[in-house]
């Protein structure tokens, strides 16, 4: 039941981009998941990922009526149970490729590091809220970066070096428009740097593994380097048009690993080629700069820092993606947003969408 | 409001949004566009699996259709191209061949280009291949390749002649780039088999398969058929080419026990059809064995054949170069005919040295007056001396080019050698010397600078048989494809024309007939059922005991076959070549063996031997 003056204030182009991306990645999962070769279980990927995109397209329209101001209300208690939830992954989850992230509840795998990006950054907006006029010395920063650190952390002891990066990313988007010093924020990037030697410490070996073939495939080409050879020999093979949907060689004749989670965008480039990678590039491109939009017409600072903070979330894991499939960016198990199989990871994009949707249509206080 | 506040930080992250995507779209561009192609290369090297069938190579038969050499089957074992292998698993296959691990990376490495399997070993084992198939799952990207064996059914037999095949080397690849040669091709590396080696290689087939990432077969993308190479039809007698190896090999032996030559290992026969040129047998001493190349020589065998100072791989009949001793008084006698230095009925008196330059016969005999035929029959020395200083040294070399020496004969086989025409030009080229008359004594008689090849001797009697028509040698009658269709039919070439008139040919063969009858340097051929002529040459040697030359050709009016035995280090041809040549006629004119057994009756004992001359 919208009425007809939601219906008119809402943002079309960012719900056409996001069928358009769940679209894609339906068709996308289909072809990764072979369901053109017979198989008994071959559309199990298709409905499952289907059916999360139905149920949370309902959840999306349900929760418009309700306003996202409230949430700021709420950042504090989702902020603990993101922390049970982590510390539930160390104790009852169960791992898969050398990490510990799912915890199983009923039917579902849960992945909580997903869904901790998005409480990120809703707690994080909530108390930048606060603290916005008092982000210029490092004290100012120190209670911020303890309240992120703590998550950083659980999450990077998965270990899930990808979504810890993700928080970085998302922290520093929002710091950024919430009025960090700038003197200050180029201070902390240097000595990030100058720490970089310190941190390989701390990374496990497949991590540095991982970051070692990026530098040089070749080192390894049948283990780590593997992974980033085979896709950009599928994305590299589709050249201008793409080999045809079903067609992909790499793909279909299993060459390319992990074809419909983390290297899906390798299939669309085998399969759909350069004109289907800019395709749905723009698309992204499309949904970002809206969501962008949203942010600097949100009706308060809350709102704007949510937007902001789903930006950073989007750009950054578009970025981390594709550049890793392609070969530039290293191997850190991130998955393209809508298009990548996961419920998990979907869920909470999808949410993402409906907040940005909630705070678009909540932008004129005569609304409502 | 931090969006009105802060609006450029929204702009700049806009920009920073903006900046993301289009690197990615340059970094897609590159991958999709730029490098597409190399890419799609890739990608089809990952799924398109070649498993070559070889082409089976062409066969040898001898001139009654006898095959000689051939092909059996035999399966190798490759890697595939372009995969990456990992250290155990090269361990492990390394360990199975028993193939150093070092190597088969280094194949891996040369090979690396190749779009073609990667061969790792040749003819293995039936029980090795069915270990390898047990094991397929734990050995990704190994291929057991059909591939025919390169078959010399007679082992030694014509090793010289035919060559054998190995292993494309870097070098040899290099050089073919263009002929589709890949690394671990068989090619041909000697003889025939290295002439003709684009036309006995045929055309490898194979199948095109798809894979998937665990090498399943997806689908079948079709099989070409190989070619096999064409079939060489040699003009080589089987029988002939035996009975004359058995006959060099008994000889030597003997010679070596009995004769007084110990050092006699190194030989070479050569039988021609004076008709045409065409090569009826050539033997070359010691031999190889060339099936011990066709799958891989080991260290040891290779050692062996290298290190052995007879040089078994030599082909001594067409690159063995020897001074042509007496063989060459044939040259200077029709040379001195001709320019009409001397009359037939002329004698010259043979004092034991010559007047000028004190040079006589080799045991210092004198032989007294001697006319043309008397001084060719016996071989006398001072007269061909007198020849030689009647002649001069450049109407010597003039008329000894006109009979072949010093250049190549042009016979089908790769190496040959030229030999040498002694002349003021080269002697002022290499030694910056003036000509000395006592060179061109020791030239009229086929010493000093002169050297020719067996070949070139065999190819100058073969003239003398025929009346005068110098032929070019060759090896192979017709190349015939697996089909049966003739592809290149060999005629017989004329090099050209003896420049003497007929008369001097003949007085000239009337002699050589001399030479074996009583009385000439050859007449324990005297009783030899078939009249034939012939000559004996002694070839001096500084390095050892002198070579043995015999040349003869047969039925002696109507010329079938042309035998020429040279014996390195086996002293005087009479003792060290006439009984080779004896049994080669023998077996030429199906008679049957001389008495007692083996070459042992045709050589008379030391003491009874018929006076020596060279």
């Amino acid at each position: 039941m919208l009425t007809n003056r939601l219906l008119r204030s809402l943002d079309y182009t960012l719900i056409g981009a996001t069928l358009l991306l769940l679209a894609i990645s339906l068709v996308m999962i289909g072809s990764a998941t072979h369901i053109n070769t017979a198989s008994e279980d071959r559309y199990w990927y298709l409905q499952r990922q289907g059916l999360f995109a139905l149920l949370n397209i309902v959840v999306l329209v349900v929760s418009l009526y309700w306003d996202y101001q409230q949430l700021a209300r709420m950042a504090k208690g989702l902020y603990v149970v993101n922390l049970i939830l982590l510390l539930a992954v160390m104790f009852v989850g169960h791992s898969a490729l050398g990490a510990q992230r799912w915890i199983q509840i009923g039917p579902v795998s849960l992945q909580p590091s997903e869904f901790s990006k998005l409480i990120m950054i809703i707690s994080l907006a909530q108390m930048l809220d606060e603290r916005k006029d008092r982000l210029q010395t490092w004290r100012d920063l120190v209670p911020i970066f303890a309240y992120v650190g703590v998550p950083f952390l659980l999450v990077m002891k998965q270990p899930d070096l990808g979504t810890s990066l993700v928080f970085l990313a998302i922290l520093f988007g929002m710091l950024y428009v919430a009025g960090i010093n700038q003197r200050l924020l180029f201070s902390i990037f240097g000595a990030g740097v100058a720490a970089m030697p310190l941190f390989w410490h701390v990374l496990k070996d497949y991590q540095k593994q991982r970051l070692t073939v990026f530098i040089d495939p070749g080192a390894d080409p049948l283990g780590s380097g593997y992974h980033i050879i085979q896709s950009k020999i599928a994305i590299g093979s589709g050249m201008l048009t793409g080999k045809g949907l079903f067609e992909g060689t790499q793909s279909q004749l299993k060459f390319l690993p992990e074809n419909h989670t983390d290297f899906i965008f390798a299939v669309i480039g085998e399969e759909l080629g350069f004109i289907g990678c800019l395709l749905v590039l723009t698309v992204f491109f499309v949904l970002i700069y809206r969501s962008l939009q949203i942010a600097l017409g949100a009706r308060d600072d809350f709102g704007c820092l949510l937007a902001a903070g789903i930006v950073s979330m989007l750009t950054f894991h578009v970025l981390v993606n594709v550049g890793m499939t392609a070969g530039i960016m290293p191997v850190t198990g991130i998955p393209l947003p809508f298009i990548s199989y996961g419920v998990s990871s979907l869920t909470t994009n999808m949410l993402s969408i409906a907040l940005l949707l909630n705070i678009y249509v909540r932008r004129q206080k005569l609304f409502f | 409001m931090l969006s009105k506040k802060f609006t450029y930080r929204f702009e700049i992250l806009g920009l920073l949004v903006i900046a993301v995507f289009l690197a990615l779209g340059t970094r897609l561009f590159y991958l999709q566009i730029v490098a597409g192609e190399h890419y799609k290369g890739l990608a089809d090297g990952n799924r398109i699996r070649l498993t070559p069938i070889m082409a089976p190579r062409g066969i040898f038969y001898d001139k009654k259709g006898v095959a000689l050499v051939t092909n059996r089957p035999g399966f190798a074992v490759s890697l595939q191209p372009s995969l990456a292998y990992s250290d155990g698993m090269l361990s492990q296959l390394a360990a199975m061949l028993g193939v150093p691990k070092q190597e088969i990376l280094l194949r891996l490495e040369r090979g690396k280009d190749s779009v073609e399997p990667i061969r790792i070993k040749a003819d293995i084992s039936p029980a090795m291949v069915t270990r390898i198939e047990e094991r397929r799952h734990e050995l990704p990207g190994v291929v057991i390749e059909i591939q025919p064996v390169r078959a010399y059914n007679y082992n030694e037999l014509a090793a010289h002649v035919f060559g054998y095949v190995g292993e494309i080397n870097e070098r040899e690849l290099a050089e073919a780039k263009d002929k589709n040669y890949r690394a671990g091709t068989l090619i041909g590396k000697m003889g025939l088999e290295k002439l003709y080696d684009q036309q006995l290689r045929g055309v490898d087939g194979g199948d095109r398969v798809e894979v998937d990432v665990a090498g399943r077969i997806v689908h079948d993308l079709g099989r070409r058929e190989p070619i096999p190479g064409n079939n060489l039809m040699l003009t080589i007698d089987y029988e002939l080419q035996v009975a004359t190896e058995k006959a060099v090999d008994e000889h030597l032996a003997y010679i070596r026990a009995a004769g007084g030559s110990p050092n006699a290992y190194g030989a070479s026969v050569v039988a021609l059809d004076p008709r045409n040129g065409a090569v009826l047998a050539m033997v070359s001493r010691p031999a190889y064995n060339p099936n011990l190349f066709a799958t891989g020589i080991s260290v040891s065998e290779w050692k062996k054949i290298n290190d052995n100072p007879y040089h078994p791989m030599d082909n001594k009949a067409i690159g063995g170069e020897y001074p042509p001793g007496s063989t060459f008084k044939i040259v200077t006698g029709l040379a001195a005919l001709e320019t009409g230095k001397v009359t037939p009925e002329e004698k010259i008196f043979d004092s034991g040295t010559h007047w000028l330059v004190p040079k006589g016969n080799a045991d210092g005999e004198a032989l007294g007056w001697l006319n043309f035929y008397d001084a060719l029959a016996k071989s006398d020395n001072v007269y061909f001396y007198e020849m030689g200083n009647r002649l001069g040294i450049d109407l010597l070399e003039q008329y000894a080019r006109e009979f072949g020496f010093g250049a190549l004969t042009g016979i089908n086989l790769p190496d040959e050698a030229e030999g040498l025409v002694a002349s003021r030009k080269y002697k002022e080229k290499v030694y910056q010397e003036d000509w000395y008359l006592a060179e061109t004594f020791d030239a009229a008689i086929g010493q000093g600078f002169q050297l020719a090849t067996p070949l070139q001797v065999a190819v100058m009697m073969s003239s003398i048989a025929n009346g005068g028509i110098r032929y070019q040698p060759y090896l192979i009658d017709r190349i015939v494809s697996d089909q049966g269709k003739e592809i290149q039919v060999f005629k017989p070439r004329e090099l050209g024309r003896l420049p003497f008139k007929a008369d001097y040919i003949k007085l000239v063969q009337q002699s050589l007939r001399g030479v074996a009858l009583e009385g000439g340097t050859a007449a324990q051929l005297a009783k030899f059922p078939i009249p034939l002529a012939g000559k004996t040459g002694t070839a001096e040697n500084s390095h050892g005991k002198d070579h043995g030359w015999f040349v003869c050709y047969a039925p002696f009016d109507n010329p079938e076959i042309v035998v020429v035995v040279m014996v390195e280090q086996g002293g005087y041809g009479t003792t060290a070549a006439v009984p080779i040549a004896q049994k080669v006629l023998e077996t030429a004119f199906h008679i049957g063996p001389s008495s007692a057994p083996g070459a042992k009756s045709a050589v008379p004992a030391p003491a009874a031997a018929p006076k020596k001359y060279n």
